[in-house]
């Protein structure tokens, strides 16, 4: 009788404690839900011009990019000119996010001008994207 | 009876194994789904039409043509001096400064010369594409 309360004991004890696990797995879900922004990204990789004045820009932001090409893209598709203003508001949500233009540096800047006065028509905060210069 | 008694206090833990399994998915869907975008950039900030009617001040203005060359007034000049140029212009309030493009110029040298206005101290940077 005494043997077998012993092997009961045992068993318990065998049991891996997994309290300190979900306590760091459910820290680490709420650090994840916490740092979300679902942000659409234009698709395509650009090459940032440089500028020393560039500053941190909002994370949560309606983003677009102009390619070397000077194609527009928004959430992996080319689109026109005259969209830029609908896109924007659908974006927004009326919630008044900032536009970020991602612009090639070898695009064409009467273009990026262009992007930029639509832009402005439904966002009071139009910024465009650079890269700190190699010091 | 003995048995029972020692059977209850194991049967009565909560199965935590679901939980753990669910809370992994929302974790790695999380993690997937964050985009770590870490934009830095430029906010060049103009006033519209109506403000700027009642600034008397003419924009210091810059132009772009597709030739690569920056102009400003009609002579060539370069980007190192563009900063100069608009804190000389700065007497009792920030100057606003126009980039003028052309079709052709590079949206890279645009941004850099509104940059270094920015560095200069311009209050506002607009950018007005010219016809052809």
């Amino acid at each position: 009788m005494k043997r077998r309360n012993r092997q009961l004991e045992s068993n318990e004890s065998d049991a891996i404690n997994v309290s300190p696990l979900i306590d760091v797995v459910f820290i680490l879900l709420i650090f994840f839900i916490v740092s979300a922004t679902f942000v659409t990204l234009p698709g395509i990789e650009v090459t940032r011009p440089q500028a020393v004045t560039g500053k941190a820009l909002e994370k949560n932001a309606v983003i677009f990019a102009l390619s070397g090409e000077n194609e527009i893209k928004y959430a992996g598709s080319t689109v026109q000119m005259e969209e830029i203003p609908t896109l924007v508001e659908q974006a927004s949500k009326d919630r008044g996010k900032p536009v970020v233009i991602q612009v090639d540096r070898w695009a064409d800047a009467s273009i990026l001008a262009k992007i930029v006065a639509q832009a402005r028509k439904k966002s009071s905060e139009v910024s465009i994207a650079t890269r700190k210069p190699r010091a | 009876m003995r048995r029972r008694l020692a059977q209850e206090p194991e049967s009565t833990e909560i199965n935590v194994s679901p939980l753990i399994d669910l809370v992994f998915i929302l974790l790695i869907f999380f993690i997937v789904a964050t985009s770590f975008v870490n934009e830095v950039g430029i906010t060049p900030k103009h006033k519209d039409t109506a403000s700027s009617s009642a600034n008397l001040e003419e924009p210091l203005a810059f132009d772009l043509p597709a030739s690569g060359q920056l102009l400003q007034d009609g002579s060539v000049i370069g980007l190192e001096q563009i900063a100069p140029l608009v804190r000389s212009r700065s007497t009792e309030k920030k100057p606003s400064v126009l980039v003028r493009v052309s079709p052709g110029a590079r949206a890279g040298l645009a941004t850099q010369v509104m940059d270094q206005a920015m560095l200069g101290g311009a209050q506002a940077v607009k950018l007005s594409p010219l016809a052809q």
